[in-house]
């Protein structure tokens, strides 16, 4: 689905990203970790062409992202707060999304009301304008307003952090449901090693933008993980 | 303690976003500040004498004192508009040792200081001096002059008590215009028991204390407030507003740019800085009633055309110029958004459009200055929608700068879309409409002017996806750099 190739980003010559060759296959749910600085926001900003690369090129499903504005159709993402408007209601920005994406507001309303646990009671019918929510209740909004319109691709960063306990692992239900039948493709990051290894089929350790390590998720790989990042404290 | 305040005031200074702008932007500041402190000066100094001048028989010091009912509501109306009382800035104040009643002493005292306060003073000082010099009683004029800087910080602190209430600054606002109108048309003359209150402060200097009292119990009361509101959930947390929800459905005849219409329509309605900016945009109607009904520029028609322009291009000069710092908040999703930057900018073009006619509709009654009046300001609004809209477009893919939503513009220290390339690009806004009047009105007539001036709108219409597709691929080009540029926390 996605594929990179050559990929590189630099910023006044100090490089912060750097992958060779990454193929991410439709329906994949792949997981990014890494400290701060490793590259994880960086690489998704690329992916949404919101940032150029220095060299090389990510296509997704086929198309050159920084050429053609096609992907769009398909891709949705939550990066941060920059991605709400802030003085929307949580229904209006739904419908707003769906209007995007081109759903009927009978459809976005079928769609929200599966989340209406995740939701909490905090989201839907406030009166209260998104940029007036906590952190946590933005966050949630954000990440629903990513399922609106069927998209084939969902990149989520640090989806995880800000939620509260119950939210989390609900989030963890909602994202396996989505790659259950291997149509979406779903890229998050994460600072939580037990949660991403849960949730992904495939998790890449990026440092200082490159790639450590490109694990297959199994039963040992959270330990494996944890010993990575236990070494780098040590070492 | 005071020092330390001081210091951490002077990194606020010298360290705030305004002045990390391009030296451009600083020295362009710089000649804003001295322009309009360097008028206030001349002002005050020259009153005198222009008083003098106009009312020989009248004393000026009365007739000052006479006018000085609309010096104080005005005064109000401006501070309402851009002056706010900067509670959030004592957030990290407050769980330091510091004794809260110096915290808040030092919130009010700083106010004292503000650009609004000097204005009064770089007026009512020269004045003072040349009273001075021309031989006044020096203890009436002091003290006259003390009382009045007393009113000044009392309606300072006035301000900050009704600052939260909209329908206090429209009554202000409106008992300004009302007043005015009275007075204009001799029907009652507000200015004159006003000005006996003020001449009796001028004539009897000990009263001088009533002013003192009345700002020192302003002083007092905002202290209280302030004091009693001094937690994290009241004066000084930003309120959460009331919801309000219109439906807007009706405006899905507009097909695919609907949801960008209906957005903006939000946008423009529930916050505060674009709500201030349309306000302005609203003033504008009232532009050409300085030029019509001044015979002067009867013999100049280029700027009446200059003026006919601006009457309908409100919007387009204010809220326009200002595209696409608008959506700055939250560029990334629409960058990232099933959005097209064609239909995008094709909305925005639409919004002003829309906000050109609804001006044209509501100068309907410069009819009253005759149909030669008002075909200009239909030429002038077929060029605004035709040309001036895509030419604010153009100048919005040079525009970088970030735009906080919800915070009224503070003079002086807010120069969100400010910038030299925008001024430039403001240029051809201004002098296009002159020439294209002129010139054929020179060669030929002035109605060949009206209609070339009109054509040249109708052209921009007619050839309009192509002048889109020309800007959407300039924005495309700047792309990264705006969405960089946007996402720099200020």
């Amino acid at each position: 689905m996605i594929s990179v190739k050559n990929l590189s980003k630099s910023y006044k010559g100090i490089r912060v990203l750097n992958i060779e060759n990454l193929e991410i296959p439709k329906g994949q749910s792949f997981g990014l970790v890494g400290n701060n600085g490793a590259g994880k926001t960086t690489f998704f900003s690329l992916i949404l062409d919101l940032i150029q690369p220095t060299t090389g090129q990510i296509k997704n499903k086929e198309i050159l992202v920084n050429e053609s504005e096609e992907w769009k159709t398909f891709t949705s993402s939550f990066i941060d707060e920059s991605f709400l408007i802030g003085y929307l209601t949580a229904e209006e920005y739904f419908y707003f999304i769906g209007e995007l994406r081109g759903q009927t507001k009978a459809d976005v309303d079928t769609l929200i009301s599966q989340f209406e646990d995740f939701f909490h009671g905090e989201i839907l019918g406030q009166n209260k304008y998104l940029r007036d929510l906590s952190k946590g209740n933005q966050k949630k909004a954000g990440i629903v307003a990513t399922f609106i319109g069927n998209p084939e691709v969902i990149i989520l960063d640090e989806p995880f952090a800000n939620l509260d306990p119950t939210t989390q692992i609900r989030l963890k239900q909602i994202i396996k449901e989505l790659t259950q039948n291997k149509d979406v493709t779903v890229l998050i990051s994460s600072h939580d090693l037990q949660h991403i290894t849960e949730v992904c089929e495939r998790i890449v350790v990026l440092e200082k933008g490159d790639v450590i390590k490109d694990i297959s998720t199994s039963d040992a790989t959270l330990k494996e993980l944890e010993d990575y990042f236990t070494g780098s404290v040590l070492s | 303690m005071i020092k330390r305040f001081l210091s951490l005031e002077w990194k606020q200074f010298t360290r705030a976003s305004y002045f990390q702008k391009g030296l451009a932007i600083k020295i362009l500041m710089f000649f804003a500040v001295l322009y309009f402190g360097g008028m206030a000066i001349f002002m005050g100094g020259a009153m005198f004498f222009i008083l003098k001048k106009i009312m020989p028989e009248a004393d000026p010091i009365e007739t000052v004192n006479n006018f000085m009912i609309y010096w104080v509501l005005a005064n109000l109306a401006i501070r309402f508009f851009m002056q706010q009382l900067p509670v959030m800035n004592i957030k990290p104040l407050m769980i330091i040792p510091i004794k809260r009643n110096i915290v808040i002493h030092y919130l009010l005292g700083k106010t004292v200081i503000s650009f609004f306060n000097f204005i009064s003073l770089f007026i009512f000082l020269p004045f003072t001096v040349v009273l001075l010099v021309k031989g006044y009683p020096p203890v009436y004029v002091l003290f006259w002059f003390l009382s009045i800087m007393c009113i000044n910080m009392a309606l300072n602190f006035i301000n900050f008590l009704i600052n939260k209430n909209n329908t206090v600054f429209y009554a202000i606002a409106s008992t300004l215009v009302v007043l005015i109108g009275l007075e204009y048309y001799d029907i009652f003359k507000i200015s004159e028991p006003i000005g006996l209150v003020f001449n009796t402060l001028y004539t009897n200097p000990y009263l001088v204390v009533i002013p003192l009292l009345l700002m020192a119990g302003l002083y007092k009361i905002n202290f209280n407030y302030v004091r009693k509101g001094f937690y994290l959930d009241d004066a000084v947390s930003k309120k959460a507003e009331k919801v309000n929800t219109t439906d807007l459905t009706w405006m899905n005849r507009f097909g695919s740019i609907a949801p960008f219409l209906k957005n903006d329509v939000k946008l423009i309605s529930r916050n505060a800085r674009p709500k201030q900016v349309v306000m302005m945009s609203f003033f504008f109607l009232f532009y050409g009633l300085f030029f019509f009904t001044s015979d002067v520029y009867y013999e100049m028609p280029s700027i009446l055309a200059f003026a006919s322009m601006f009457i309908t291009g409100g919007f387009l000069m204010t809220f326009g110029q200002l595209v696409p710092s608008w959506d700055s908040e939250y560029y990334k999703l629409f960058m990232s958004q099933n959005i097209s930057y064609k239909k995008y900018l094709e909305s925005k073009w639409y919004l002003m459009v829309v906000a050109v006619a609804i001006s044209f509709v509501l100068s309907t009654p410069y009819i009253y200055f005759g149909w030669e009046i008002f075909g200009m300001i239909a030429a002038g609004a077929l060029f605004n929608i035709g040309l001036n809209t895509f030419i604010t477009l153009l100048g919005g893919a040079l525009n970088r700068v970030p735009i906080e939503l919800n915070t009224k513009a503070k003079a002086f220290s807010n120069t969100n879309g400010f910038n030299l390339t925008q001024m430039l690009i403001g240029l051809p806004k201004l002098v296009l409409p002159m020439i294209l009047f002129y010139v054929p009105y020179k060669l030929v007539s002035f109605d060949a002017g009206l209609i070339v001036l009109a054509l040249s709108g109708v052209l921009g219409i007619v050839f309009k996806t192509f002048f889109l597709n020309k800007i959407e691929r300039i924005y495309q080009k700047g792309k990264y750099k705006t969405i960089a540029a946007f996402a720099e926390k200020k």
